[in-house]
């Protein structure tokens, strides 16, 4: 008995990885390549983001948490840069900055070399400065929201926190406006929630991955969370602050991948209905 | 005596640490300082946890250097490789400092690139995953593909402003059943980690002690 | 003497370690039954799979670290661990357990030692081989357990515990070897990644009852009824809750805040 050989049904419903992968990796690189120009609708999440920043009084303090690792720059670090262009625009908010995460000092110089604070006049220690990575994830979140200088009496770099201005007054989280927090690990999302929206009512603005979306939904359904956005919609941010960079770019990608998937569905059930109807085995 | 060690003492922790915990989260008495005591014991964790490091390096060592001498097939160039690695890491770490810029440059070039590297192949998996996937083989699978594609269209940015639609459509879909669904698992999570740690402290729950055998049972 | 804004939340905590341990109580005289859990019933045909096969068995707990509040997970993975040992020591089955954390690592070789122990085949457990430490780095650990699976090709992989973005990788990998495969996380994030690519999968709260349902010990299975009764108690306060608010009542909401 010869191998039966394969119908067009077979080969559509059992694609090859590699051509599989070999046609993303297309997807992926010409966009690149030759952006599209796509539109990129402002969603009302990027949106509130935003206009709770902007609407922040003058001298309001941000507690800002790099939660993030290496693995998520190219996610959450456009975010991170496209923010911070808006919170220097704007003028008149200061930021104070911690890590989370391990690698959250690294991934903060990475975004203030794209930012360049000098260039809207900001100086670090004035209107910004970063506290370092503290360990203990929630132990850390709880133990800085009762006493920033219990927790830690330096910067990230070893000066003491007392020689910088932005530091005077700022001691614990009700001397916060805002918190915002970027992440890929949920224990951080939902820690910011737990201790410092619970206990302070502090404002939270979260950007996470993607496919953490859903999860985190609750705690916006239950206005724990201002507004929750993923690190995809970086593009939307840098068109309202008008500081085009790696989200937009990436925005052609991101429709060409979905559209993609999109595609491979409908030949996978395309090719699955096919063989059913015209006898195939299942 | 060895069931004292193995059994009797680690339950016996288990209980005093966890209401220790519960106690400094819940309660106040004054003159007993809670949140000293557990930020102690917070710390043991720490240090304990720095030793055990120095126990899986040797245990990395042991597994490659066997199969360096043995010359494993298609494994001992590999683990070679490794500790090369582990020891430029270590001789660099120590010598310069954690935060030293020579240390600061080998790890970003190396690990940090080679971890979003490895975060964006997820990419590829996902595509893969989804196309296997999302079949509409039976009603449950057929509403699966429903929503998966109504997701995909409306995180498409060009999609999302070419079909408005699908906008509400999605915001519906994540709003009510995910948002409802993801409120149960989290309770019934929350609850299933309450269960069990009542009965790690109470001694009931020992599988991560393992079995008892013959011998410690007495028998 | 309570901390104010959680005397609501330490009631609920007592009010269900009651349910729980009157459950366990009432369970030495009916023993409770409970839902098949597809999952934890097939991890036999998984080990009788790989004996014919002739390939070993991978179990992994995920990102799971004993100091952190995924702690849980851990443990419960580390009691389906403890089952499944056995089950391979018995099937004369090579089962590799692959680390994240370190300090778990001196747990999990006694639990698998006490398992060979147990089926009578203390010689062939092999602490070196079996519990591997791969990395305390997230992406360094999957990169690990990917080239494992490609070396190994394990005929069946086990995932109970908590995975963060490296459980695709996984899930994906250990498919494409053809390794059958149990996945079990409470980490929401996760779910839906193995309930895409896994044969059989553990929601949440199943992963807390594993030992119990693996166990079979009737004591165990009380307190999973117990559990139950707080759920119906949360359930019951989600529509007393609902009732008031439409009503214009804030009473309960204030009972939560106290």
């Amino acid at each position: 008995m010869g191998k039966e050989s394969k119908t067009i049904w077979d080969r559509l419903e059992d694609i090859p990885r590699e051509v599989l992968y070999g046609i993303l990796i297309i997807t992926f690189i010409m966009p690149m390549l030759f952006p599209i120009g796509f539109p990129v609708p402002i969603t009302p999440e990027v949106k509130r983001w935003y206009d709770t920043i902007d609407k922040l009084p003058n001298g309001s303090v941000i507690m800002m948490d790099f939660g993030y690792s290496g693995g998520g720059e190219p996610v959450l670090g456009p975010m991170a840069v496209a923010v911070y262009h808006h919170i220097f625009k704007r003028g008149g908010i200061k930021v104070v900055v911690m890590s989370t995460s391990i690698e959250g000092t690294l991934l903060f110089d990475k975004v203030m070399a794209e930012v360049n604070p000098a260039g809207y006049g900001k100086k670090y220690g004035v209107d910004y400065i970063h506290i370092g990575y503290i360990a203990g994830t929630e132990s850390a979140m709880a133990a800085v929201g009762k006493s920033i200088r219990a927790t830690t009496t330096t910067d990230y770099k070893g000066t003491p926190l007392d020689q910088y201005p932005i530091m005077q007054g700022v001691n614990e989280a009700k001397d916060f406006d805002l918190l915002i927090c970027y992440t890929t690990g949920g224990d951080q999302s939902e820690g910011w929630v737990r201790q410092w929206y619970t206990t302070y009512q502090t404002p939270y603005l979260c950007c996470v991955l993607a496919m953490m979306v859903p999860t985190m939904l609750p705690y916006q359904k239950a206005g724990q969370i201002v507004s929750l956005t993923s690190g995809e919609q970086a593009g939307q941010m840098e068109l309202l602050v008008h500081v085009p960079g790696r989200g937009i770019k990436s925005a052609d990608v991101i429709t060409m991948t979905h559209l993609l998937c999109i595609a491979l569905v409908v030949v996978g059930n395309v090719a699955y209905f096919g063989k059913k109807f015209s006898g195939g085995k299942k | 005596m060895s069931m004292v060690f193995k059994r009797n003492i680690p339950i016996v922790l288990v209980f005093v640490t966890a209401l220790l915990f519960i106690m400094e989260y819940f309660v106040t008495i004054p003159g007993i300082d809670f949140k000293s005591a557990v930020t102690t014991v917070n710390n043991w964790g720490i240090i304990l946890t720095a030793f055990t490091l120095g126990f899986g390096a040797v245990n990395l060592f042991i597994l490659h250097t066997r199969h360096i001498s043995r010359r494993t097939k298609g494994q001992w160039p590999f683990s070679l490789w490794m500790l090369i690695v582990i020891v430029l890491f270590t001789v660099v770490g120590v010598s310069t400092g954690a935060t030293s810029g020579q240390y600061t440059w080998l790890y970003s070039s190396s690990y940090f690139a080679l971890s979003a590297t490895v975060y964006s192949s997820l990419g590829f998996y996902m595509t893969s995953g989804i196309y296997r996937a999302l079949r509409a083989k039976n009603v449950e699978s057929g509403l699966l593909l429903i929503v998966g594609i109504i997701a995909l269209a409306k995180n498409a940015p060009a999609v999302a402003s070419g079909l408005p639609i699908i906008v509400p459509w999605e915001a519906w879909i994540s709003a009510v059943p995910t948002t409802s669904a993801q409120r149960g698992i989290m309770i019934g999570a929350a609850l299933g980690a309450l269960a069990l740690g009542i009965r790690t402290m109470i001694g009931r729950e020992t599988g991560f002690l393992g079995k008892m055998t013959e011998a410690e049972k007495g028998g | 003497m309570f901390v104010t804004g959680r005397i609501f939340a330490l009631g609920m905590l007592v009010a269900i370690w009651i349910f729980i341990l009157v459950g366990m109580e009432m369970a030495k005289k009916a023993i409770p039954t409970f839902r098949k859990l597809a999952g934890l019933d097939a991890l036999p045909e998984m080990v009788g799979r790989a004996a014919e096969t002739g390939k070993p068995v991978h179990f992994t707990t995920g990102l799971g670290e004993l100091n952190t509040m995924m702690a849980s997970q851990l443990i419960a993975g580390l009691s389906v661990l403890s089952y499944v040992s056995e089950l391979c020591a018995k099937a004369g089955v090579r089962i590799i357990y692959t680390v994240y954390q370190s300090q778990v690592m001196p747990i999990a070789t006694e639990l698998m030692k006490a398992a060979y122990t147990i089926a009578g085949k203390p010689e062939e457990f092999d602490a070196d081989d079996q519990v591997r430490y791969m990395s305390g780095e997230q992406f360094a650990y999957a990169t690990a357990v990917q080239g494992l699976a490609e070396r190994e090709r394990p005929a069946a992989n086990i995932m109970i515990g908590p995975f963060y973005a490296e459980s695709m990788l996984f899930a994906e990998t250990f498919y494409r070897i053809g390794s059958i495969q149990l996945a079990g996380t409470a980490r929401g994030y996760q779910i839906p990644f193995f309930a895409v690519v896994c044969d059989y999968l553990l929601i949440a709260e199943e992963i807390y009852a594993a030992g119990a349902y693996l166990s079979k010990d009737p004591i165990l299975a009380g307190s999973i009824r117990g559990q139950d009764v707080g759920k119906l108690l949360a359930l019951v306060m989600m529509i007393v809750g609902i009732i008031l608010t439409a009503l214009g009542s804030s009473a309960l909401i204030n009972l939560l805040k106290m």
